[in-house]
């Protein structure tokens, strides 16, 4: 007879995307350590815990590239040639970090130090934009809780969180019930401005089919709205004035309004100017009424990263430590014009896929350097890696803080054992740092 | 006036940061210890005479011109917070050059990369070619910009030239940029300062201008909702006195900003 042994880990928090729903209840065979059941998360945070069981995609032991060919070698072998290569680079790029935790990621800043090499998060593809406004012009922001409990005007500009965010909407911006907003949905006026009629304009009260690419006309033309300035012409982005005129009067009459923005702002054209605009608009709104703005960061730990990267080097991301101390400037040490200067010789993807993601001239460059990937399973980045060094996921199978997108630090579970030998993040970087100070000649 | 003549000897596989490239740097050096100087390399130092040959003669700084030769599109930083003499440069030239320089004279022949006399607080800085994005701009996160100053570009610009430009009345002090077109977000946060532009412009010119003269002598793909017509003129008078003839129709703005602004853009009609 087989006995099953089942254990129930309740309180889960999910590592996928930046919500970081923290109410999830996992089921694991015992016998076989795997994930059977996931409830509560969505399709998106629930395929990520069956990633975790054995599959021909995940990797169980170390890997160096001999030949073409990917051989199983032993943890000390892969860290010696990890190390070899890193220790002989005059610039190397490390980037990644969104998705694993905090203290691995401080073990990255660590070692990018080391090597005076280039260190870059996700954030330089995704909300960077947002960084470097928030730096021009500052934030009014506020955590999820408070949004759930007060707002009755809620923003998407740009964002499509029935896909990207799929719990935000039930958990914090649309149909949860709040202290202030007892009947939930119907307490609530929601408003998309995105280009496309996405599944969130559907059940939105409002959609206003913006041009793509003119947002921040639209900003503009709102702004000088609402200090009582007659626009020169008839239309702006493809929205007649009266329309806009009255959407400002829905803004102005709130009690407690927020913007939710994402990519579809960030990374079209005006990308930080957008933002810039959509944070101003924010502040002056707060002259007739309270208003907020909060980023829909994707990666679970995109803020982390970020927060992490700063309490050590004061710079977000796209840090150069070339000079011995920490330098900043997007665009010059960001990994995707690096790479398509071609301004590398190695690089250290923790935790990331840029090959599916950075456009495909870069993609060229990373591979034509040395390659070391931290990366559980087998992707398009770690398919062409010199040295794959395969981490316990972090979330699932190792514990460590994750920040969600408001920057409320949450402790992340751990709710199975990783396969056999398999190494932390964490326990990777401590142990490359170790070696790359022997090769160094450091102590 | 004395001359130094710098030819790159090879093109460097990574950038080379040579911020020592200024005759604040060089006077009074000797050319043995001009070629001893440090260029970083990535994470390596390495010898300014180990990609340069030095020739000529070093002076006191307000006397000496340095001229170099080759393609130094990897360079970056020359002219780095010089306060006085003059660089001349042969060929196109990498990101920053004359980065927060204070006073001297800068010559590119050649095109420049992005940050291009960024934070320039005197001083005057030529390109005739074209010249990358942020050409007198304030560096990341900081909120004055270029402070006082001419840069001078025969080609065109790319996005987001002069931000968070400042003038000051006070000390008189006007930042000018003078080009022959630009990208988007010309002049955005412009705080006093002053753009002329001979050619085209692209989207969202003089964006959160809250004062300060932006005149285009050509067209301008999308102009910004908040800028409101004022009048047409036949001559713009610049703030250092310079008259530009020619019709244009003037606007005001950036309404988005301030509802009462003296903020003007000239666009010809």
């Amino acid at each position: 007879m087989v006995t099953r042994k089942i254990k129930t880990v309740y309180d889960v928090v999910c590592p996928f995307c930046g919500t970081l729903c923290d109410d999830l209840e996992v089921d694991i065979d015992l016998t076989k350590n795997e994930v059977i059941e996931v409830r509560n998360a969505c399709q998106i945070g629930t395929a990520k815990f069956y990633s975790s069981n054995p599959s021909e995609h995940r990797f169980e032991k170390p890997l160096i590239r001999e030949n073409g060919e990917h051989k199983e070698v032993s943890w000390e072998e892969a860290i010696d040639k990890a190390a070899e290569i890193l220790a002989n680079t005059t610039r190397p790029l490390l980037y990644g970090f969104s998705s694993t935790e905090c203290e691995a990621q401080g073990k990255g800043v660590e070692l990018a130090e080391i090597l005076g090499g280039v260190l870059d998060n996700t954030a330089s593809v995704c909300h960077g934009p947002t960084l470097l406004a928030e730096q021009d012009v500052g934030v009014p922001t506020s955590t999820l809780g408070e949004y759930k409990n007060r707002a009755d005007l809620v923003i998407f500009w740009g964002s499509n969180p029935v896909h990207a965010h799929p719990r935000h909407l039930g958990r914090y911006s649309e149909f949860i019930r709040g202290y202030f907003r007892k009947d939930g949905r119907n307490d609530r006026f929601v408003a998309v401005i995105d280009p496309r009629t996405t599944h969130t304009a559907q059940i939105a009260d409002l959609h206003i089919q913006v041009n793509p690419n003119e947002d921040y006309e639209l900003f503009n033309a709102i702004r000088a709205l609402l200090r009582e300035v007659e626009l020169d012409q008839e239309e702006v982005s493809g929205i007649p004035v009266s329309q806009i005129k009255e959407l400002v009067e829905i803004i102005k009459n709130c009690n407690f309004g927020v913007i939710f923005f994402g990519m579809g702002l960030t990374q079209t054209l005006a990308h930080h100017r957008n933002i810039d605009a959509a944070i101003s608009l924010t502040r002056e709104l707060n002259d007739h009424t309270k208003f907020l703005i909060t980023a829909m960061r994707g990666h679970y730990n995109v803020s982390g990263a970020n927060t992490v990267f700063t309490w050590n080097t004061g710079y977000a991301y796209s840090i150069d430590f070339s000079r011995g101390y920490p330098r900043y400037n997007p665009g010059e040490y960001s990994a995707v014009p690096l790479l398509m200067r071609d301004e590398i010789d190695a690089s250290l993807i923790v935790a990331s896929d840029p090959a599916s993601n950075f456009p495909a001239e870069s993609v060229k460059n990373l591979f034509k350097h040395p390659l070391i990937v931290i990366e559980p399973h087998e992707t398009p980045t770690s398919a062409f890696a010199d040295v794959v060094l395969p981490p316990a996921i972090a979330g699932i199978e190792c514990e460590g803080t994750a920040y969600r997108m408001d920057h409320v630090p949450l402790r992340l579970r751990k709710v199975k054992d990783a396969p056999d030998e398999l190494l932390t993040d964490f326990e990777i970087l401590e142990r490359l740092i170790e070696k790359v100070k022997e090769k160094k000649g450091e102590e | 006036m004395a001359e130094i003549t710098l030819k790159l000897k090879k093109q460097p596989e990574f950038p080379l940061e040579a911020d020592v490239i200024s005759p604040d740097t060089f006077a009074d050096k000797s050319l043995n210890e001009i070629k001893a100087l440090e260029l970083f390399f990535g994470n390596q130092k390495v010898k300014l005479g180990d990609y340069f040959e030095v020739k000529g003669k070093t002076g006191k700084v307000d006397q000496l011109k340095i001229v170099i030769d080759g393609d130094l599109s990897k360079v970056k930083r020359i002219g780095e917070k010089m306060t006085a003499g003059e660089i001349v440069i042969n060929g196109n030239v990498g990101m920053h050059v004359g980065n927060q320089m204070k006073g001297g004279k800068i010559t590119v022949n050649g095109n420049a990369d992005d940050w291009a006399g960024a934070m320039l607080k005197g001083g005057e800085l030529e390109i005739t070619g074209d010249a990358g994005h942020y050409v007198g701009s304030a560096y990341r996160g900081f909120w004055k910009g270029m402070k006082d100053g001419v840069i001078k570009v025969k080609g065109k610009i790319g996005n987001e030239a002069m931000l968070w430009s400042r003038s000051s009345k006070g000390a008189n002090k006007w930042p000018m940029l003078y080009c022959g077109g630009a990208g988007s977000f010309l002049g955005v946060h412009n705080h006093g300062g002053t753009i002329v532009v001979e050619g085209d412009v692209d989207r969202c010119t003089g964006a959160d201008q809250a004062w300060g003269t932006i005149v285009i002598n050509g067209k301008v793909s999308r102009k910004l909702p908040s800028y409101r017509k004022v009048g047409e003129v036949s001559e713009v008078e610049l703030p250092n006195g310079e008259k530009i003839k020619g019709k244009f129709i003037e606007y005001s703005g950036d309404h988005s900003v301030k509802k009462e602004t003296n903020g003007r853009l000239y666009i010809a009609a």
